[in-house]
């Protein structure tokens, strides 16, 4: 079969795009276990709620992108500094298997809270854009796809101005680095991990919001996401947020290069294979450093 | 020791005999309900093995439920064998699966084990929706036949209510085997201190494997009743909810104490449906439950009681 | 005679850092030897490699010259040498019998399929380990907690629990790492006494400690570590005499 070029450069952008979109999750997801050494089964929800808080801004917001974009961001913020100081921190450290109970728990509270209050029917979202958009040759990108990936790219820009050139970001690498030096230099450890959840779920609540007017919105959205998500920290290394970035990127193009070819069965499949082989040959991730704990 | 034991077999007859009565006085709805209420006893009674006493978060329970329902209802439907036989091939398939994924992920550490087994589910879940040609897709495997006993069509939902009556009593009394012989006691003592199991010359991966490989011909079993109850098996029989129930049976009834996670099965599959919540709001009350129970009750209510025992008990001891 | 514990050059490495730097030294059945040294100069290292909860970079370990290195922690356990840690440990939630039920369940000839169904051959190993436990408990004086969940006992008490389950199965060898660090005096003297005992009816120990009175009174030999190797070793008068030993302690060179 001969490849198309101009085919062949759809599916790498449309790729990239949903790379991005799990690059955020990822990140935010990879962020929070580096950190408080926990999984957040809430994760895929936070990317919900800024999704549902997309969807009723912008029709109040007469469909003003920025704006309502603005507003979900708040609420993500919000929604992660009430689920830090009501939940997570009263989790004691290496408590793994309870950290996944409760996030579990609180998952189920806002998933189900939000199908008995809005339905399981997706709602369709509009913005000013509408349909419109630019052309590259042949092949035509909506606005809300370029604005949601230059967010994206900020979004990641950003992070790592935190992370590298802000005092509170080295300190969020020290822990997730070393936990007890770190805590014996003087981090306040309660701070740091108020912080990292906070920037998670913004992250998270970009990726909701960006999705909005692209995808169907509805309460199950986040989930599946959030299972591919694990396989990504899984790939890049437990707690390694730039492997996560990169495995995210990765498998958005390679999902839609498979899914372009193959059968639909192997692009769902296809990041839970990558991650079965990643877990066999080589259990601390692509980018993980030799794992130091074997509880 | 004697008469805790005595009290605990006298409970079990009053139960069963209590349970044997129940269709004659109430109707199919609630007998309905009795049913899934056994059949999700099962599971999470095989989940308390894995998680409670094993001390692996295995979210591999799921999927074994769905190939349990997927494996018996192809077994009688494509090849045309008896629904016995597939509750059988479900158990041993199962069996191996579990060996299969579970070897490699206890080579790994426990952080590790609940993603693999929570992307085996996953995979189960997109196998039964995607792959059309062996599961049919999302339409399923509707229409069911009621299986056979000697002859006689288990059509009622009564007969099926006796079935699955049968089938809880076998499991627990397999379950409640397991986890007051030895096995049990080294599978909760490794779950406490593993280095010094190592010490006293346990090889943890063959307990650990036998208790995920059991629990997972359990769950097989039980979902293969489930979905001949139904008359239908179709992806949803993979819904995330079912294992979010299961653990919060398990919690709720206290982590490794046998009798609590029974009770708590029983009474949570059949609560909401007896109050008549929607399915929304039963799982909204749930996740709350379980935020709250794991925040402030971490051991269950059994472990609660257990701790106020032992509190007593140092009391007593200090005072002699 | 070939020793019943040999150790030979062992060595193992933290990033860079040399832990365990060559160590040698041997053991005879029914001694009682002492490992001493300052805190960090391998002591617990040795012993985690010994036992195989950690691995060697370099050396040879064996008993009754069979070689142990490639073995799990739990085979090395089963060849009969127990070890308590340092960090004490038991079965917090099981009870004072079934913790040292627990640590006797891999040394009898009873298979999965007698637990499973409770044969006769099972029972008969029950209530012998059973008898065993009785024994261990009246002599670590903890009788009245016999069935009582082990959480409830003291520091020192757990010390003993951790003790008496490493003797459960009669093992070859003993390897007590700091038995007797927050104990109370009395309870040393007691503990002294009955390892003393222990030995008498034939059992063999490898002993690391501070209380240097406890190492002084209790072994046949003594080991000195420090920096990760083997400073000296002789009786317990000739180390007590020893310079280098006092210097190691104290940290002044000369």
């Amino acid at each position: 079969m001969p490849v198309d070029a101009t085919y062949l450069l759809q599916l790498t952008l449309n790729g990239l795009m949903l790379g991005l979109i799990y690059a955020l999750i990822a990140a935010g997801l990879a962020l929070v276990f580096g950190v408080l050494e926990i999984i957040n089964f809430a994760h895929g929800e936070l990317l919900m709620v800024g999704a549902y808080v997309m969807a009723f801004a912008l029709p109040a917001l007469g469909g003003q992108y920025i704006p309502a974009m603005a507003v979900a961001l708040l609420a993500s913020a919000l929604l992660g500094f009430v689920l830090y100081h009501g939940f997570l921190a009263r989790l004691r450290d290496k408590d793994f298997e309870r950290s996944i109970l409760v996030t579990m728990g609180i998952s189920m509270v806002l998933l189900y809270g939000c199908q008995y209050l809005f339905s399981a029917t997706p709602k369709m979202v509009n913005t000013e854009f509408g349909f419109a958009g630019i052309a590259v040759g042949s092949i035509k990108i909506t606005w809300t796809r370029v604005i949601a990936a230059g967010l994206a790219i900020m979004a990641f820009a950003f992070l790592w101005f935190i992370l590298f050139r802000t005092q509170f970001g080295r300190a969020m690498r020290a822990v997730s680095i070393n936990r007890e030096a770190a805590l014996m230099v003087g981090v306040r450890p309660q701070s740091v991990a108020r912080n990292a959840v906070v920037i998670a779920t913004v992250l998270c609540g970009l990726a909701g919001a960006a999705l909005a007017p692209i995808h169907l919105v509805q309460p199950i959205m986040g989930q599946f996401l959030l299972f591919k998500a694990f396989a990504l920290i899984i790939i890049g290394g437990l707690g390694s947020m730039s492997g996560a970035i990169f495995a995210g990127l990765a498998l958005g193009i390679l999902e839609s290069w498979i899914g372009g070819f193959f059968d639909i069965i192997w692009q769902e499949v296809a990041g839970f294979i990558v991650m079965m082989a990643v877990l066999l040959v080589r259990p601390q991730g692509l980018f993980g450093q030799a794992a130091v704990r074997t509880g | 020791m004697g008469r805790s034991k005595q009290l605990e077999a006298a409970g079990v007859v009053i139960a069963v005999a209590l349970l044997i009565f129940l269709p004659r006085v109430s109707s199919d709805y609630v007998v309905g309900i009795a049913i899934t209420a056994f059949t999700f006893t099962v599971a999470a009674a095989a989940l308390n093995l894995v998680y409670g006493y094993g001390g692996l978060l295995s979210f591999a329970q799921l999927a074994f439920w769905g190939i349990g329902g997927y494996c018996t209802a192809l077994w009688v439907m494509d090849a045309g064998g008896s629904f016995w036989t597939g509750l059988a091939l479900a158990a041993g398939l199962n069996a191996v699966l579990a060996i299969a994924v579970g070897w490699p992920a206890l080579r790994l550490h426990r952080d590790s084990f609940v993603i693999v087994t929570l992307a085996f589910s996953l995979l189960t879940f997109l196998v039964a929706r995607d792959w059309v040609g062996l599961t049919r897709g999302p339409l399923g495997l509707p229409g069911l036949p009621a299986p056979t006993l000697f002859g006689t069509k288990l059509a009622s939902t009564q007969s099926i209510y006796y079935l699955s009556l049968a089938f809880l009593v076998a499991s627990l009394g397999v379950l409640y085997a397991i986890v007051t012989s030895r096995i049990g006691r080294t599978l909760l003592a490794l779950k406490q201190n593993q280095p010094l199991g190592l010490a006293h010359g346990v090889s943890p991966t063959p307990y650990k494997l036998f208790a995920f490989a059991v629990s997972a011909a359990l769950t097989g079993m039980a979902g293969g009743i489930q979905v001949f109850y139904l008359k239908i098996v179709d992806p949803s029989i993979l819904d995330f909810y079912y294992i979010q129930a299961w653990l919060i049976m398990v919690i709720i009834g206290g982590a490794g104490t046998f009798w609590g996670v029974v009770i708590a099965g029983l009474v949570m599959a059949a609560l909401p449906e007896v109050l008549r919540f929607s399915n929304e709001l039963r799982m909204v009350i749930y996740g709350a439950i379980l935020v709250v129970a794991v925040l402030a009750l971490p051991q269950g209510i059994a472990g609660w009681l257990r701790e106020r025992r032992i509190a007593r008990l140092r009391a007593t001891i200090e005072r002699a | 005679m070939i020793p019943l514990l040999s150790v030979t050059g062992l060595a193992k490495s933290y990033q860079g850092v040399r832990a365990v730097d060559g160590v040698s030294f041997e053991m005879h059945a029914n001694e009682i030897v002492g490992i001493i040294g300052p805190n960090g100069s391998g002591k617990s290292t040795t012993v985690d490699c010994i036992t195989g909860f950690q691995t060697a970079d370099a050396g040879d370990v064996r008993m009754e010259g069979a070689p142990l290195q490639a073995l799990a922690a739990w085979q090395i356990a089963r060849a009969g040498l127990m070890r308590t840690f340092q960090t004490v440990r038991v079965y917090e939630q099981l009870t004072l019998e079934e913790n040292l039920l627990a640590a006797m369940a891999q040394f009898d000839a009873t298979n999965w399929l007698d637990a499973l169904f409770r044969t006769p051959r099972l029972r008969a190993a029950d209530s012998s380990a059973r008898a065993r436990a009785r024994t261990l408990i009246n002599m670590a004086g903890l009788t009245r907690y016999h069935d009582a969940p082990v959480g409830i006992l003291s520091y020192g008490q757990k010390k003993l629990v951790a003790l008496i389950s490493a003797l459960m199965p009669k093992p070859r060898l003993v390897i007590l790492d700091e038995p007797v660090a927050g104990v109370n005096p009395t309870r040393i003297r007691e503990i002294e006494a009955a390892l003393r005992l222990l030995r008498d009816e034939g059992e063999t120990f490898l002993i690391i400690e501070h209380n240097m009175d406890f190492i002084m009174n209790l072994c046949d030999r003594v080991i000195v570590f420090d920096q990760g190797r083997k400073l000296t070793e002789g009786t317990p008068a000739a180390v007590h005499a020893d310079a280098r030993v006092l210097e190691a302690y104290l940290g002044v060179r000369p």
